[in-house]
């Protein structure tokens, strides 16, 4: 060392500028230190009279930039991840979380009180979503957690958790001094590495056989469902989202799966209904003298509203004798009834409609055994056209037969405290509701979450039919698979893909301490099996062993681990690849903070 | 607090709160500082290995990239030199849209460099000369380094080859998968007339989701909307565009309709459904399968054309709606009038799909057929399919500079190298005071190999003097080997590192233009700013190290 520093000193006698270089390319804290010291003193001789800051940026802006920066974002991630690690698996736990934007909310008559949105959750994207990040590195986990849930709506919590697990790897060679670029590199090809190990081992199933490919969907919802809130009733939810999924077109449009939700009621009592079903919608008075029950009646779908009104908005009436003026009033009417009889006409017996229908129209009806419904949300109403066909006619004068829908049976029901509609037995079938029933608000609001991953995970599961075992089985398989890869490569990468193999088993390991497990126990037992060749061997939960997850029948689309582990490696990649942060102050709806007198707007000083 | 010290001179002259700053020290030395200092910010990030950079401007947005034009525009930089850089590059960036980095490193290091030569006892205007003179003597050495000519702008291979370096520095990893992915893009849309290339036909759709690699091009353009009325699917389909709302007509004009008897308040809207079902009906004889709308699309209207089987599809943006017609060869009608043979576009499926979670209206044409190509960016969080966005831009914009001129200069600072080892010949033939300036014009060039070398970890020195031997010993090609372990070069033309000839004349014009102006100042006065908080007379003194 004091042979470098000779060197330092000789370098002085140079110029200021290359000491400084030198101070970047030293690697030793304390070289660099010298270095610094140095080029202080230096610094010092100049003739410069006064050392006064540069203002070169807004002022407010804050900047920082090199490996310090590096690691706290890493830092500042891992906080994130800690948050979530604990919801992971089946003996997961839940997250309350109250939203800090609290509302004013009337709570009987006149007593306000301000009260945040409270949720319990253990879906990934949602905690994620609600926790309001403001770090600009750790926002990056945040939106590969919403990034997951739109392409396949599950593994939300995996995904951040291995990108965490990464970067903490990741962290000690930062600190080593390995180039991040380096790191950024070795994550690439080891992303690519393991989705070509997915490809190779995973399992597909003949799309053909039907039963088969039901089978294999309801596996995978039900691994799905076994970690959420609703696992008990895996087996009965499992088996209804299938159904509800197999209703559905080509497109699998995830809107024309209605879920409904009904206070009250076990979960048992949820069902799916092969149609649609919607709330009783606000009626007027004629209401009650309408049958509540049709078999197979013709449905006219309207966006018209059934009430006396003006035509038109800016239209005036001038009129100059008193006879006109009766007739007028008289014509208003006579519009009024000429549609109601064109719709009666038609054959239709249950009117729906988007606008409201008013009591003249409702008495109408009932006098001539036709139910109407106005005011029905637009999405039902197309569920509607879906599963009965027909279409929404905005005029009554071309309603016929084609555009007319039908079913088997329409009938009005009591689920809960609420009254339903529901059409049965429908010839298009594309679409289907299923009502839920539970407990409090929270807890439904959690089971349809649940629901929505689970449906997710079917949809695509048949667009996509490669599946892998799940329970950390196909994360350990990678693991050992990247460990015995990364002996073949010499150089810094060989240490990278070990490490990440590591990362890997962060999901197994996590399930185990999510469920109270030894987890180094069980991590041994499981790399011995792998080892061994048992690619499919995972944690099983049920009895706090290993076992073989593909024959348990815990099975995950290999779409969703492919994602996780893109996004996780992007993810990780992003952070790592940046070494500066600058933050301009805020402008807009917050005053700026007054200004330190005598700085800034662009003063040389 | 010491009294305020009366100015004398100029400053009596001035309103009360300006500043005026000259001479070397005061004015000049502070410039050179503050560009300095910039320069640093964006050293980092220059070359493949260069580290990005997380910019969270004044609303909040969080941007992560490496790309010098966002940075810098982003970071509103406020002091009046270093606004001379950034201006430098805006330039760059318009005229070119790559290389903006080159610019700002390599007039950061003119300035600095600069500095010594003031210290040695040059004027600044001697300095500025010295380098203007060397960078006219550049630019005619320049076209003798040029390496390599692409022949054919159709060919996907040369085209492939010419636009990795360029995507290299700012995805690298990624360049050959892009590289193939903007060539197809660019190669399908280019006109008769290479020279007419319009760099806004290529589009890009961002859909959260999957991965980078992922990324795809199609024909046609892809819209994150969904249908308005119930039709999502025609193929062959003749488009009528239309840049009003599809609605019954309005006047203008504040207007009451005037009904005097009961009878026609009956037929009233009567006579309005007739009408636009007359109209959906002419469009329908035409055989028009979608109609596209600027505008609303009134509920009577949608009735309409849901029942005559017509697909709507509403555009909010202006801009959008033009470049479909020229997507699919239509003229958007600004009346609710059936259009022409000649007005109406053709596509040859527009469709609904789901990617990833969100629903796109596809118009997809056959290949050769599209006078747009969109690349549909996939990624797993919005920072990066940012970035690629803004990578796909500058390959775009390279891509256009070819059509204009196809010559490449060796990349990874072998032209940079070569350049210097010519012009410090060069400066020792001239006679004057610009000798020195020459010689530090360059000595700035090494900034750039070096910054090359510093961002991938391996010492500049190293670098830079092997760099000069191999370049001494005739292989004018020689660059950085930015895979090998440590300080290695290599022929860098052979391995098809290549940079745009006009990137590189550009740059070496602005950056020398944006050093001598900074350096040609000798006084500052500024205007007390309107509003501002009152200047004080004793600034906080902070230690600048």
């Amino acid at each position: 060392r004091p042979l470098f520093c000779a060197s330092v000193l000789d370098h002085v006698t140079l110029h200021v500028a290359q000491l400084a270089e030198i101070k970047q390319q030293t690697t030793s804290s304390e070289l660099s230190a010298f270095c610094c010291l140095f080029v202080r003193c230096c610094k010092t001789k100049r003739p410069l009279v006064m050392q006064a800051p540069i203002i070169l940026l807004k002022e407010g802006t804050d900047t920082s930039q090199g490996k310090p920066q590096i690691i706290s974002n890493i830092n500042a991630c891992e906080v994130v991840v800690d948050a979530v690690s604990s919801t992971l698996g089946p003996r997961g736990l839940d997250k309350l979380i109250v939203d800090g934007h609290g509302e004013w909310r009337s709570i009987y008559h006149g007593a306000v009180r301000q009260q945040g949105k409270t949720t319990i959750s253990n879906d990934g994207a949602t905690i994620m979503k609600l926790l309001d990040i403001v770090h600009p590195a750790a926002k990056t986990l945040v939106d590969i957690s919403l990034s997951q849930d739109a392409e396949v709506g599950d593994g939300t919590t995996s995904v951040v958790l291995l990108a965490g697990e990464i970067l903490k790897c990741c962290k000690t060679f930062v600190e080593d001094n390995v180039h991040p670029q380096i790191l950024v590199r070795g994550l690439r090809k080891v992303a690519l590495l393991s989705i070509a190990r997915i490809k190779e081992i995973a399992v597909h199933v003949k799309r053909e056989d039907v039963k088969e490919m039901d089978d294999l969907l309801k596996k995978c919802a039900a691994t799905a469902l076994s970690s959420k809130v609703i696992a008990r009733q895996k087996d009965f939810f499992s088996q209804m989202v299938v159904d509800a999924v197999r209703h559905l077109d080509e497109l699998l449009p995830l809107n024309m799966i209605g879920i409904k939700k009904v206070k009250g009621g076990s979960l048992e009592e949820s069902r799916l209904i092969d149609g649609v079903g919607f709330k009783k919608t606000f009626s007027y008075a004629g209401f009650e003298m309408q049958r509540k029950k049709y078999t197979q009646p013709k449905i006219a779908l309207l966006n018209i509203e059934l009430e006396l009104k003006a035509e038109k908005e800016n239209a005036e009436l001038r009129i100059d004798n008193v006879e006109e003026y009766q007739k007028v009033v008289d014509a208003e009417w006579a519009i009024l009834y000429d549609k109601l009889e064109k719709i009666v006409d038609s054959g239709a017996k249950v009117v729906l409609s988007k606008l409201p229908i008013g009591d003249v129209a409702t008495q109408y009806f009932a006098d001539r055994d036709v139910f109407c419904a106005g005011r029905v949300p637009d999405d039902d109403l197309r569920r509607t056209i879906q599963a009965c066909g027909g279409a929404i006619q905005t005029s009554v004068s071309s309603l016929s037969d084609t555009v007319l829908g039908t079913c088997q049976l329409f009938q009005e029901e009591q689920i809960g405290g609420d009254r339903f509609n529901i059409f049965t037995g429908c010839p298009e079938a594309k679409t289907c509701t299923i009502i839920l029933r539970g407990g409090a608000e929270q807890f439904i609001e959690e089971t349809e979450r649940s629901l929505h991953d689970a449906i997710m995970i079917v949809r695509r599961t048949i667009k996509n039919d490669a599946i892998v075992a799940g329970g950390g089985a196909i994360e350990m398989e990678l693991s050992k698979y990247l460990r015995d890869y990364s002996k073949t490569v010499a150089g810094k990468e060989q240490l990278i893909i070990a490490a990440v193999a590591e990362a890997m088993e962060v999901i197994p390991r996590q399930l185990c301490d999510n469920a109270g497990f030894d987890s180094m126990n069980i991590l041994n037992r499981l790399r011995q099996k792998h080892a061994e060749g048992g690619k499919w061997f995972g944690v099983d939960i049920m009895n706090e062993d290993v076992a073989d997850n593909f024959d348990a029948c815990v099975w995950e689309p290999a779409m969703v681990k492919i994602n996780a582990i893109t996004g996780a490696t992007e993810a990780a990649a992003l952070i790592l690849s940046v070494d500066e942060t600058i933050k301009n102050p805020k402008s807009g709806a917050n005053d700026p903070p007054p200004a330190l007198p005598g700085r800034g707007r662009g003063r040389p000083m | 607090m010491a009294l305020p010290i009366p100015r004398t001179g100029l400053a009596t002259m001035l309103k009360d709160g300006a500043r005026h700053f000259h001479g070397l020290e005061e004015a000049v030395y502070r410039n050179i500082n503050a560009c300095k200092e910039l320069s640093v910010v964006t050293r980092s990030a220059y070359g493949p290995n260069g580290m990005n950079k997380m910019v969270i401007n004044h609303l909040e947005k969080l941007f992560v990239t490496k790309d010098t034009g966002t940075v810098i525009k982003e970071l509103e930089v406020e002091h009046p030199a270093a606004k001379m850089m950034v201006m430098a590059t805006q330039m760059m960036e318009q005229e070119v849209g790559d290389g903006t980095n080159f610019v700002m490193v390599l007039s950061g290091a003119l300035i600095s460099n600069a500095e010594e030569l003031l210290k040695m006892g040059l004027s600044p205007s001697e300095v500025a000369e010295g380098y203007e003179l060397a960078c006219e003597k550049a630019l005619t050495i320049l076209p003798d380094l040029v390496c390599h000519t692409l022949s054919d702008l159709r060919s996907k291979e040369e085209v492939v080859r010419a636009l990795r370096t360029s995507l290299a520095s700012k995805q690298y990893g990624h360049e050959d998968f892009l590289a193939s992915l903007l060539a197809d893009a660019c190669i399908s849309i280019l006109p008769e007339d290479p020279r007419s290339f319009n760099v806004d036909n290529v589009r890009v759709a961002k859909i959260l989701g999957s991965g980078v690699l992922a990324t795809t091009v199609m024909n046609g353009m892809v819209f994150k909307r969904v249908v308005e009325g119930t039709i999502d699917r025609a193929t062959d389909a003749k488009i009528a565009v239309y840049s009003c709302p599809f609605d019954s007509t309005a006047t203008e004009t504040k207007g009451t309709v005037l009904l005097k008897t009961a009878s026609e308040l009956k037929t009233f809207s009567k006579g309005e459904e007739d009408l636009i079902e007359r109209q959906v009906n002419a469009l329908s004889e035409l055989g028009v399968k979608v109609v596209v709308s600027g505008g609303k699309v009134g509920e009577m209207a949608l009735h309409f054309l849901n029942q005559y089987k017509i697909m709507v599809v509403r555009l909010l943006s202006k801009f959008d709606l033009r470049r479909l017609c020229r997507a699919v060869g239509a003229t958007a009608l600004p009346k609710m009038v059936p259009p022409s043979q000649e007005e109406m576009g053709h596509c040859d499926v527009v469709e609904v799909q789901e990617i990833g979670g969100t629903n796109v209206i596809l118009f997809t044409q056959k290949a050769g057929d599209s006078r747009i190509a969109t690349i549909v960016v996939r990624g797993s969080t919005d920072n990066i399919m940012d970035d690629i966005e803004r990578t796909v831009d500058d390959g775009i914009n390279t891509f256009k500079c070819l059509t204009k001129d196809g010559r490449f200069v060796p990349g990874a600072g072998a032209t940079e190298i070569e350049l210097a080892r010519q012009l410090a010949s060069y400066g020792e033939t001239c006679p004057g005071m610009e000798q020195y300036a020459i010689k530090k014009f360059a000595e700035s060039l090494e900034a750039l190999p070096r910054a090359l070398a510093e961002n991938s970890g391996v010492k500049a020195m190293e670098v830079v003097s092997k760099l000069y031997t191999s370049h001494q010993a005739g292989d004018q090609n020689s660059g950085f080997d930015i895979e090998g372990e440590g300080a290695a070069v290599k022929d860098v033309a052979a391995a098809g590192i290549w940079d745009l000839y006009l990137a590189k004349m550009w740059g070496l014009k602005l950056a020398t233009n944006a050093a001598a102006t900074v350096l040609r100042v000798d006084q500052i006065i500024m205007a007390k700013a309107a509003g501002g908080p009152k200047p004080q007379d004793n600034p906080v003194v902070r230690d600048d190290e």
